[in-house]
């Protein structure tokens, strides 16, 4: 009888560790998709040598260069949001009542800001299945920047830049069709680190222009020049 | 009982149930923030779990998260959200300590000292005698659930900030109204007080 225990045991424990090291099969996805827009819950957390900052909120982005993202504390309230619409971002913080605007490249060195810069970069992925062959490849993109990239079954799992910055593609799955990656993590050259979860996301659906127009009511706006992160 | 004199019965019953869950009936403001100022002096802790309803009302899409809520009187508060949104908060008086996800790093906000938790409870002490300065308040009561609607003056990020609970210090719900018409809710659920919380129970 006790065999027979230690023989279960044993095979529990197989199994177990069998499903542990099982790579979930591949993605099977029609070549050419890619995410025109998204709409999706967000888990965020940013880490600077000065700071750290997490919480969790909501993200629209249309391809190329549209993104709207808020940033909502553990109340629900929104506390921070962010449009960058081609080289123009708005820094929106409703409960100071103040929002800063102007060219991404004027945004603060320090207190993570620059990682707000690489948002662009980061969403606006290629076409899926372009590159067959798994392997890292150095090619110009659709910015006109040189870039390495790292393909896995026709998957960007790595970017990264000659300045230095770095963005890592993982758990992807398909929505309507499409590989999307649910974790991303961005590495930049001042050391900052930006980890996005994506939950709840909706792909290639409708978005009103609305969405990435700031809304600016009782809002006093100043330049981005203006803004101080310590 | 004949069929008609059923249904005349029945359709009494629905009128009058419906008629009671469903009638706010508008009372003092003071009277509703003293019902809840007496409701919650005999509240040493309390805990419940909640769902959290964030309506963006510009995208037309709800978030919705779960979890749980704490409090021990003078000044602890813990929430914890479920996956896939988790996230722990501590406050502690005017100190925030916040952990999300599974990397546990924390983040900490210090509030400034009109803002922390221990002067807010502190004005529950002692019986209101006028509606409180910076704030339009209004009240209203239906069946056993008082509903207080608190707006400050002050034009900020919260437009209304409306509170429902019962006369023994039940919180039902909170809703949070935003300038920017976003709305959260709040609702509570197995809501248990003065059941003895740790120290353990209240930490990140």
């Amino acid at each position: 009888m006790n065999k027979l225990k230690y023989i279960l045991a044993f095979y529990i424990l197989f199994l177990i560790s069998s499903c542990a090291h099982t790579p979930p099969p591949p993605l099977v996805y029609n070549q050419g998709a890619v995410v025109e827009t998204m709409s999706t819950g967000i888990s965020l957390s940013l880490q600077t040598p000065e700071r750290s900052i997490s919480g969790s909120g909501f993200m629209v982005y249309r391809r190329p260069d549209k993104i709207h993202m808020i940033l909502l504390s553990p109340f629900g309230t929104t506390v921070f949001e962010v449009f960058a619409l081609g080289n123009k971002i708005t820094l929106v913080y409703p409960s100071q009542g103040v929002a800063y605007t102007g060219p991404i490249n004027q945004l603060p060195k320090k207190g993570g800001a620059q990682g707000w810069s690489l948002m662009r970069w980061v969403m606006d992925a290629d076409p899926v299945g372009m590159t067959k062959i798994n392997g890292t490849y150095g090619r110009v993109n659709n910015q006109g920047s040189k870039e390495d990239i790292t393909v896995i079954n026709g998957l960007i799992t790595v970017k990264s830049n000659s300045d230095g910055d770095k963005v890592y593609y993982e758990n992807y799955s398909l929505i309507n069709g499409v590989p999307v990656a649910s974790e991303i993590d961005i590495r930049n050259k001042q050391n900052d680190r930006i980890r996005l979860k994506l939950q709840e996301s909706e792909v290639n659906t409708h978005l009103n222009d609305a969405v990435f127009i700031p809304r600016l009511d009782g809002i006093k706006l100043l330049p981005l020049s203006e803004l101080k992160l310590d | 009982m004949s069929y008609k004199s059923l249904f005349f019965l029945l359709f009494l019953l629905v009128a009058l149930f419906h008629e009671s869950i469903s009638h706010a009936r508008s009372i003092d403001p003071l009277l509703g923030l003293e019902a809840l100022r007496k409701g919650f002096v005999d509240t040493t802790d309390f805990t419940a779990e909640i769902t959290q309803e964030k309506q963006f009302s510009i995208m037309k899409r709800t978030m919705t998260t779960t979890g749980v809520v704490r409090f021990k009187k003078p000044d602890i508060f813990f929430m914890e959200i479920k996956p896939p949104y988790s996230s722990r908060l501590l406050l502690r008086d005017n100190t925030i300590e916040q952990s999300n996800g599974k990397d546990n790093n924390k983040n900490r906000i210090i509030l400034p000292p009109e803002q922390s938790l221990k002067q807010w409870f502190s004005k529950l002490t002692t019986p209101f005698t006028k509606i409180p300065d910076g704030v339009d308040l209004r009240a209203d009561l239906t069946a056993s659930n008082y509903t207080l609607y608190i707006s400050p003056f002050k034009k900020g990020m919260v437009k209304e900030l409306a509170i429902t609970f019962q006369a023994d210090g039940i919180i039902r719900k909170v809703v949070i109204n935003e300038q920017n018409g976003d709305k959260t809710t709040m609702t509570f659920r197995k809501f248990k007080k003065n059941i003895g919380l740790s120290e353990s129970d209240l930490s990140l």
